[in-house]
């Protein structure tokens, strides 16, 4: 497993500075023309400013988005066009060292994301120590959706394919999980939809710890997380195997 | 069980299929330790599916197959360590350099890196490629791909190789340095199974032959007994035009062994006197005699007609 990772830092570290560049960049565009700039104009939510309440959210977002578009794009082309998945398979490393590889940097990455966005916010000055908290969190949701990567690009047709996990899931999810409005003002048909998928259970998590301390749901939203790490792995597991052997 | 653990590979009724399909038909083989095995079929006649059910790819539907005495539904990782492959499309990481490739590979081996980097630097050199080490393969011809692509098959030092079409698409040049690389090889004892649909290399490189066609094996030998066996010694081509029907009652009359194909018969004969007597009789009709080859056994066996890719 931990080769198949090492294969993708190696790769990383050659394209180092194009990565860090819109790791950093991006939330640095997204905090400072949202939630510095328009956030202005908006009034508290639950009683934080925008800014304050948009962090949490943006962290979880960035963390599903890299971590979801690092094990799509990239591995449909090593399983595919580049063959990849294919030589690995001819050393004495197993189809399940894959899996757990891919999914274990698809976080990885993800994890960089979270550090952009950290590293950014601490210029407008939203350092934490609970940082050292929602991190465990965070990469937990790496993992969720870099495992439901790896099941895309086992039912994948061509390239396609990933716009409707794109914009059917992904992008609606960023936008329905109290990511820039509270669960608590939408209606209740939506706020059960939300908290049907991961990321809303992350952005309440993070959102609590950073600014409110304990609560006893975070343990519930924490086994969401873990019930839906399990099953999509497994899932992915089955359908990864049949692309390999058959 | 001491008989599959002497073979380098045993195939015990293997069975495939696919959505029904029957690719695989009970086929059995054994390869021997330190031979150059060769499988010769057209396009779509199993060779693929056999060689990937070897490097567990492909499982089998119904029967066994061993590996050095390792049963590769179960001990699948211990073979590949002691087994080299080179597969039809290369595989090379395109996002890295030759020698970055090899490290890599190694890597998954689990081979320590002073050691890679040693193995690597030697195996380079080996195939000619020490001053493309830092190129990004992408930039690599063809032929050099190929020898990248050899080279990592022998990191391990493996005792068993697999060659799926090594030479297809490259030059005369290249494939004949790679030809000359294997012979080095076969002294050294390494079992090789090779596929390929150069008849030329089967005859120069492999101890042994099998044909493969419609998922069974046709005839297993050595190129030498598959061509006395099953042609003879001589053929005569004859361009008969209309008046096919006259050359086949000549031929069918003398008891000879022929193959009608378009406007030409093709007359196998087991000796050159044989042959000697037939042409005495042929007047104004154009004619070739040449030696009886593996391409004739491979065609009787599997037919002339045109196969689709696969």
């Amino acid at each position: 497993m931990i080769h198949v990772w090492f294969r993708n830092f190696l790769f990383f570290k050659k394209t180092f500075f194009v990565s860090i560049f819109w790791t950093v960049i991006e939330p640095l565009m997204y905090l400072g023309a949202l939630g510095y700039g328009f956030g202005r104009y908006v009034p508290p939510i639950e009683g934080l400013s925008f800014l304050d309440f948009y962090f949490p959210g943006l962290l979880c977002s960035t963390a599903m988005m890299v971590s979801y578009f690092e094990s799509t794009y990239p591995n449909y082309t090593k399983l595919t066009y580049q063959k990849t998945f294919s030589t690995i398979m001819l050393t004495p490393l197993t189809y399940k060292d894959i899996l757990l590889g891919e999914i274990l940097w698809g976080a990885t990455k993800g994890i960089i994301g979270v550090f952009g966005v950290l590293l950014i916010s601490s210029f407008f000055g939203l350092f934490s120590w609970s940082y050292l908290l929602i991190l465990p969190i965070l990469f937990l949701l790496c993992l969720v959706f870099s495992a439901f990567g790896m099941i895309m690009i086992s039912l994948a047709k061509n390239y396609d394919t990933f716009i409707f996990s794109t914009s059917g899931l992904i992008i609606p999810l960023s936008l329905i999980s109290g990511t820039y409005f509270s669960l608590k003002d939408i209606p209740e048909f939506f706020r059960w939809l939300a908290y049907l998928f991961p990321l809303s259970h992350a952005t309440q998590t993070v959102r609590g710890i950073l600014y409110r301390g304990f609560d006893g749901m975070y343990l519930v939203h924490i086994l969401v997380l873990v019930i839906y790490l399990v099953v999509l792995t497994y899932l992915a597991d089955k359908l990864f195997k049949k692309k390999l052997i058959s | 069980m001491e008989k599959i653990k002497s073979l380098a590979v045993s195939i015990q009724n293997v069975r495939k299929e696919y959505a029904g399909i029957s690719v695989l038909k009970g086929l059995s083989l054994e390869i021997r330790q330190g031979e150059c095995f060769g499988l010769l079929g057209p396009n779509g006649a199993g060779k693929s599916t056999l060689m990937k059910m070897i490097h567990g790819h492909v499982i089998p539907t119904s029967g066994e197959l061993y590996v050095m005495g390792l049963n590769t539904q179960f001990q699948i990782s211990e073979i590949k360590k002691k087994m080299g492959v080179v597969p039809q499309e290369d595989g090379l990481d395109t996002d890295f350099s030759s020698l970055e490739n090899l490290l890599l590979y190694s890597n998954y081996f689990r081979i320590p890196k002073d050691i890679a980097l040693s193995r690597s630097e030697f195996l380079l050199s080996e195939m000619k490629l020490l001053e493309q080490k830092h190129q990004h393969v992408e930039t690599l011809s063809g032929g050099m791909k190929r020898r990248l692509a050899i080279a990592r098959a022998l990191l391990n030092n493996p005792q068993l190789l697999i060659l799926d079409e090594p030479t297809t698409g490259l030059d005369p040049q290249a494939r004949l340095w790679i030809w000359n690389y294997f012979e080095k090889l076969k002294l050294q004892k390494t079992t090789i199974l090779i596929t390929t649909h150069y008849m030329e290399e089967a005859e120069k490189l492999c101890d042994r032959i099998a044909i493969v066609d419609h998922g069974q094996i046709l005839d297993i030998g050595t190129s030498a007994e598959l061509v006395q066996k099953h042609i003879g010694q001589e053929v005569v081509e004859i361009t008969v035009g209309n008046e096919k029907n006259y050359w086949i009652s000549q031929v069918q009359g003398k008891n000879l062994e022929f193959q009608d194909y378009e406007n030409k018969l093709f007359i196998f004969f087991k000796t050159s006197d044989d042959r000697q007597s037939f042409i005495q009789n042929i007047q104004n009709t154009h004619y070739l005699v040449r030696s009886a080859n593996l391409n004739d056994v491979f065609l009787k066996l599997a037919g002339y007609q045109i196969r689709g890719e696969g």
